[in-house]
Order: structure tokens, then C-alpha cells, then sequence
């Protein structure tokens, strides 16, 4: 097969797989910018930075917010403490319980996240009922029984995350601390904890990650406490605003710019420490000459884009109004309703006379009826074949139709009769 | 005290000891082993209000079982098909997904575990970023696009190929999309640790001795990469199977996954026995397959989680 047909199709699949990986957040972003009341890319109407001002308003979002942060502190510490004894258990176990114990630690990744939420529910019901406590007791409480929920599977990633470190780990340290007459606490805060330092942050970032984007345990174990997330999962399931993308822009951007650094900073200790094996013996006496932070660093280069965009973003919004615009779109708006309505009325001019035809023809069999005539008017618009009899009589108050020269048409018109009846 | 726990106390002193094993018992007896149980031991009761558990009438039941299988009793239909063939169709549908995203993820983790250079760490980083964006934000940017007046239908129709809105909720195009992004990174990084750890010399010598490109994958690739492969395809059909934000925000209204009905259960119907027992038939129905197909495809379950 050519070669380089083979390449450009491995760099077109490449392509489409990022399109579709990522596009989705673009166009999520975008929408964040348009002031269109439904999040939409096209038709563009206006450039404007106003949902994210609803946002900051929104108290539901902010209390989320709040309780996101709690569960997720109160997670972090309970899993990476779980996590790490699981992981120190786990070196140390017997090797015939080593299978079956190592099943039972992991088998919380793969469970449902319905189940844990749901066998956690019942569990914890349970005992406060044993205990004998009140509905509004402590074990009962939303935020320890997401904690609690949580933390089950996510003890499991910390668990995956630091044994891997602890492999590297050389016991014979610990026994030298201990030789040197330090007691066990002292070994562990003093040797092994240094040591164990960055999987435990890497330990922690993950765990804090992961409760705050759960969402399938902590909907059945939240109570009154909901988290940021259930909050959105209820917005978007009854009715979504660009809001949600301003939010969602903030938090891609956030990503983004956490992920960028991070990277920076790996790559930046990668460039110092070949810096410092090539150097010579004279340059590592005296002062060595380091790397500049942007030399050969692509992620460095992409974050200072990243912070001067954001910046700018931030600048314009504050000196940009888009009031013009937005008037101007609400102006063509109008226009086009309008010119809707038009038509509208036109089509039921001539139903309605069609239908009063019928009517004289039909002869006053339907002036016998006792149903007392609804002298609104406006009956005829809101034509009560398509909105039901009842709908009818609420919505000719709410609002001021167009048009109103048909007087008692809608009443006396057969077919709302039969629909009221 | 027996010999191993002398020793752990020997090794480990005896108050780190006592810390350590205490967090361990708790974790693994009180939030995984315990909670299943109860759970376990839940679905086989009846649905009582609060004062009557414990009484007389709170014996085992196998009611809640049986209300899956013939619906209520005295119903019209002698099954409930209607519970049934969501079951069904949630298993079909998570099997699908696998099987799409492994399609879609298997060049990308060869291609990424066989190439070197600075770029391949630009593009773990772009994988990696839409699994920090929250579930819910996922699926919600997928609505954006997927809507009647969405990004692909305002697309489609102006470049004219179809004139009116195409409806990718209601034919469910748009849930399979949903759930085959959540879980493209669970099925790349496995298949990725393996394939990286592949000598490309083997790849050379196949090559060498005339095979065509898909018989070194098909000969050599697959059969090295096969525990990353079972254990990518295991993740991402359990949680397929057990989604619930995705189903929710982008399944039609006419189409409903299995937790959905659990989620029913226990919110709307507030029948918690009831909502257990279709939990523990989702875990168990899943697991049976997942080690089924294990057996079926010769692997081992040791080599999952590696």
C-alpha cells in the first residue's frame, strides 16, 4: 500500500476523531457568547457577555457550588486516607487473601454508580433505623451520605493511583528509620509520607475531580444538600440557557488552563534535568545555565496564548456593550413577528368566513345551548380546535391578540361547543 | 491472634497498624461488602411504610423479582413487556457502544502507543481534558448539536441535503453519540499502556516476512493488546449499561434506559425494595455477561485492571 496515502489517512482519522472530541465543547463555548435565549451557534445574533452575569446571579448554581466544594474536601480526605491504607494493605497482605482482597477493592470502579448510590441509601437508612434516629439525624444527612457514596469508588482510583508509587518504594528505608530508634508513626510521617508526596497530590486532584462530576451516585444519596452538578443536570433537563455554556465555558477554560500548566511544569523539569546531565563539571560548580522557560517548551508557548486570550476576553467584556445589537435583532425580531402575525390573520380572516358560511347554513341549532357564551372575543384566535376548550378561556386574558373584528365568532362557533362539552 | 496479623502489627507498630487496618475494614466491609448486602437482602422485601418494618408483615419476597418478569398482578399482559424490553434494549444498546468505540479507539491507541515524539503528549493532553468537563456539560454541549435547531440540522439543511429538521433525540443517534464520548478516554488508555508496550521489532520482523498491515494487526497487535482491549471493553460497557446523566438529557421521551426505571423507582414511585432488586438485576445480568464474554474470548481476569 503507498506510504503516503497510509499517512494522510492516519492524519485525517486523527482529525475527525478530535473533531468530534472536542468540537462539542467549542461549539458549547461559543453559544456562551451569543445572545440567542436558546444556546445556538447559527443564526448568530450578537457577541455578549450577559449570561455569564446571570450566572453569578443564579443563587441555585452558587449554593451548589458551595456544597460541591464541601462533599469534595470532605471526599478527598476520606478517600486518599482509605486509598492509601488499602494500597500499604495490599503490599503487606498475605498472598493467599492478595486475589480476592484486591477484587474487592477494585470492584467499586466497575459497579454501577447507580448501585453504590443506591446500596449506600439503603445501608446507611438502615443502621440509623437500628440506632434508632430520627429522620433528620446525622447518618441521614445529605452531604455525609454522598461523602460516604462517593468515596467507596473513589478510593479505589486513589488506591490504583498511589500502590503505584508505593511499588517503588524501598522498605529498607523504613527499617533504617526504625533501626535509628524512631517509632513507627515518626517512620511514617518522616520517610514514607515525603515519599508518597506526589501520588498523593496526583491522588487527591483525582479524587477531587471525580466528586465533583459525579453525578449517578450522588443523585440518590444528595437529600437537601444538592452539588453543582445535580443543580445542572436539573436545568438541562428542563429547559436549557446559554447560562449553562457560560458555565461551561468556564470550566473548559479552567481545564485548559490547569492542564497547560501542569504540562509546562513536567516539561520544564524534563529541559532542567537534561540541562543538567549535559553540563560540564565546571558548569555545575559555578552557576549553570539553565534553559529559558519557553525554549523548546510548545505547552509554555500555548499557556501564555491561552492567559493574553483570556485576558483579552475578560477586558472586552468589561468596555463592550451590546446594547445596539441587541436592540437591532430585537427590532428585526419584531418585524419578522409581525409580518407573521400578518399572514396569521389573513389565514384566519378567511377560515373564519368560511366557517360563518357553514354556520348560516348549519341554522341556529346551536343557539339552543346552554353553555353561557364566552364574550372575550377573542375566541376565534386561539382557535379552539388546536388548543382544546379549556386552554381557551385562560389564555384570551393573558395576552392582547392582533385581531379582534370577528366579535363573537369563536362563540357561537359550532366546533368549540363541541369541544367544551 | 494469628501469625500474619503479629506480623502486620510486627512491621507496622501497633497504632499505624490499628489505623490502617481500621480504615481498610471500613472501606472494604462498611461502604462495599455491607452495602451490597443490605441491598441484596432489600430487594427481597416488600415495600412498607417506615413504623411496619421490622413487623409481621416484613418477610422475604421474591415479589419484587417477579414484578419485572409478569408485571403487576392482575395486569393485562403476561409479562411486562414494557420493563422487560427496556432491560433488553439498555444491554443491546451498551454492547453497541462498546463495540463502536473500540472500532473508533483502536487506531488512535495504536497510533499513539507506536509513534514517538513531543506531539503525542500535546494530543494526551486533548484526550484528557473533555473527561475533566463535567458528564452533564458533555451531554448538554451534545444537545446543542443534536438539536431540532441544532448545529447539524442548521448545517445539513443549508448545504441542502435534507429540508427538513432531522430528529437525532428521538432516533436515539443522539444517546449512542452521547455515550460513546463519555467513555472514548476509559477505552483508549487501556489499550494504549499495552500497545506502548509492544517491541516494535515485532512489528518490523511481521512486515519483513510479507504480511499485509491487517494480518500484523490481526497476528501480532491484537493478540499482545487483547488484556487491554478486554479490560477498555469491560469499563466502558458496565458504565454504558449503568449511565444515567446521558440517558437522561439526551434519550428521546419515547426511550428510556434501565436506570432510568431504578431512578423511577426510587424517586417518583418512592418503592425502594422494588428499585433495589432492578439494581441488583442490572449488576448481576452485567457481570454474568462481562465474565461470559471472557470466557468466550479466552481472557483472564487477572489480566483486567493491569
Amino acid at each position: 500500500m503507498n506510504n503516503s496515502f497510509l499517512r494522510i489517512s492516519i492524519w485525517v482519522y486523527l482529525a475527525i476523531f478530535f473533531l468530534y472530541l472536542l468540537g462539542p465543547l467549542v461549539i458549547m463555548s461559543v453559544t456562551a457568547f451569543n445572545s440567542s435565549a436558546f444556546p445556538r451557534m447559527t443564526p448568530w445574533e450578537c457577541l455578549t457577555f450577559q449570561w455569564f452575569g446571570e450566572l453569578f446571579q443564579d443563587q441555585r448554581i452558587l449554593n451548589g457550588i458551595k456544597n460541591s466544594l464541601i462533599i469534595g474536601a470532605g471526599t478527598v480526605v476520606l478517600s486518599v486516607a482509605m486509598g492509601l491504607a488499602g494500597a500499604l494493605m495490599l503490599t503487606q497482605i498475605w498472598p493467599k487473601l492478595r486475589a480476592t482482597y484486591y477484587t474487592i477493592i477494585i470492584a467499586p470502579i466497575l459497579i454501577p454508580g447507580v448501585v453504590l448510590g443506591i446500596s449506600t441509601l439503603v445501608f446507611w437508612d438502615r443502621i440509623n433505623r437500628m440506632l434508632g434516629l430520627g429522620a433528620d439525624s446525622f447518618l441521614s444527612n445529605g452531604i455525609f451520605l454522598t461523602v460516604i457514596g462517593q468515596s467507596t469508588f473513589i478510593a479505589s482510583y486513589c488506591m490504583l493511583v498511589l500502590v503505584a508509587r508505593l511499588q517503588r518504594y524501598d522498605i529498607a528505608l523504613t527499617e533504617a528509620a526504625l533501626d535509628l530508634g524512631a517509632s513507627h508513626a515518626q517512620a511514617f510521617r518522616k520517610i514514607l509520607l515525603p515519599f508518597m508526596r506526589p501520588a498523593i497530590a496526583s491522588a487527591a486532584v483525582l479524587a477531587f475531580l471525580a466528586s465533583f462530576e459525579n453525578y449517578n451516585t450522588t443523585t440518590f444519596t444528595f437529600g437537601e444538600y444538592p452539588t453543582l452538578t445535580i443543580e445542572l443536570a436539573q436545568k438541562v433537563r428542563y429547559g436549557i440557557t446559554p447560562a449553562i455554556s457560560a458555565l461551561a465555558f468556564i470550566i473548559v477554560a479552567l481545564t485548559v488552563f490547569f492542564a497547560l500548566l501542569n504540562e509546562a511544569k513536567l516539561k520544564r523539569q524534563e529541559l532542567v534535568a537534561v540541562a543538567r546531565k549535559k553540563a560540564t563539571v565546571e558548569e555545575l560548580a559555578g552557576k549553570i545555565k539553565l534553559p529559558s522557560f519557553f525554549a523548546g517548551n510548545m505547552a509554555a508557548v500555548l499557556l501564555v496564548v491561552f492567559a493574553v486570550a483570556t485576558i483579552t476576553v475578560v477586558g472586552t467584556a468589561t468596555a463592550y456593550n451590546p446594547g445596539q445589537c441587541i436592540a437591532n435583532v430585537k427590532e428585526q425580531k419584531r418585524l419578522e413577528a409581525e409580518q407573521r402575525i400578518q399572514e396569521l390573520r389573513k389565514q384566519r380572516e378567511e377560515q373564519r368566513k368560511k366557517r360563518e358560511a357553514e354556520a348560516a347554513e348549519q341554522g341556529d341549532a346551536q343557539q339552543s345551548a346552554p353553555k353561557p357564551s364566552n364574550n372575550s372575543g377573542f375566541g376565534n384566535v386561539f382557535a379552539p380546535n388546536a388548543l382544546g376548550g379549556d386552554a381557551e378561556e385562560e389564555s384570551s386574558d393573558t395576552e392582547t391578540p392582533p385581531s379582534n373584528n370577528g366579535g363573537f365568532g369563536g362563540a357561537f362557533d359550532p366546533n368549540s361547543l363541541q369541544n367544551d362539552q | 491472634m494469628p501469625g500474619f496479623l503479629k506480623e502486620f502489627f510486627n512491621r507496622n507498630g501497633t497504632s499505624m497498624g490499628l489505623a490502617i487496618l481500621g480504615l481498610v475494614l471500613f472501606w472494604t466491609i462498611g461502604l462495599i461488602i455491607l452495602p451490597q448486602l443490605s441491598m441484596l437482602d432489600f430487594s427481597f422485601r416488600p415495600n412498607l411504610p417506615p413504623p411496619e418494618i421490622g413487623g409481621p408483615k416484613d418477610v422475604y419476597t421474591l415479589e419484587n423479582y417477579k414484578y419485572l418478569i409478569y408485571g403487576p398482578e392482575g395486569g393485562s399482559q403476561s409479562y411486562n413487556s414494557v420493563d422487560l424490553r427496556v432491560f433488553f434494549r439498555t444491554l443491546l444498546a451498551a454492547v453497541c457502544v462498546t463495540i463502536f468505540n473500540l472500532i473508533l479507539c483502536y487506531p488512535i491507541a495504536y497510533y499513539l502507543g507506536q509513534s514517538k515524539g513531543s506531539h503525542i503528549r500535546i494530543f494526551a493532553i486533548m484526550l484528557i481534558i473533555p473527561y475533566w468537563i463535567n458528564e452533564i456539560l458533555r451531554a448538554f454541549a451534545l444537545r446543542i448539536i443534536f438539536g431540532e435547531t441544532g448545529v447539524l440540522n442548521t448545517l445539513f439543511m443549508g448545504l441542502g441535503i435534507w429540508d427538513t429538521p432531522f430528529d437525532f433525540i428521538r432516533n436515539d443517534i443522539a444517546l449512542y453519540a452521547g455515550l460513546g464520548y463519555a467513555y472514548i478516554l476509559l477505552m483508549i488508555f487501556p489499550m494504549y499502556n499495552v500497545i506502548e508496550s509492544l517491541d516494535g521489532n515485532q512489528i518490523e520482523a511481521a512486515r519483513d516476512l510479507g504480511a499485509p498491515w491487517w494480518r500484523i494487526h490481526w497476528r501480532v497487535v491484537i493478540p499482545y493488546a487483547k488484556p487491554g482491549i478486554s479490560s477498555g471493553c469491560t469499563m466502558v460497557f458496565m458504565l454504558s449499561a449503568g449511565a444515567l446523566a446521558a440517558p437522561q438529557i439526551l434519550g428521546g421521551p419515547s426511550s428510556l434506559w434501565f436506570t432510568q426505571l431504578i431512578y423511577q423507582q426510587f424517586n417518583d414511585n418512592n418503592d425502594w425494595p422494588q428499585g433495589a432488586a432492578y439494581a441488583i438485576v442490572l449488576l448481576v445480568t452485567c457481570i454474568l455477561f462481562v465474565l461470559a464474554m471472557m470466557r468466550l474470548f479466552k481472557v483472564n481476569m487477572g489480566d483486567i485492571g493491569k
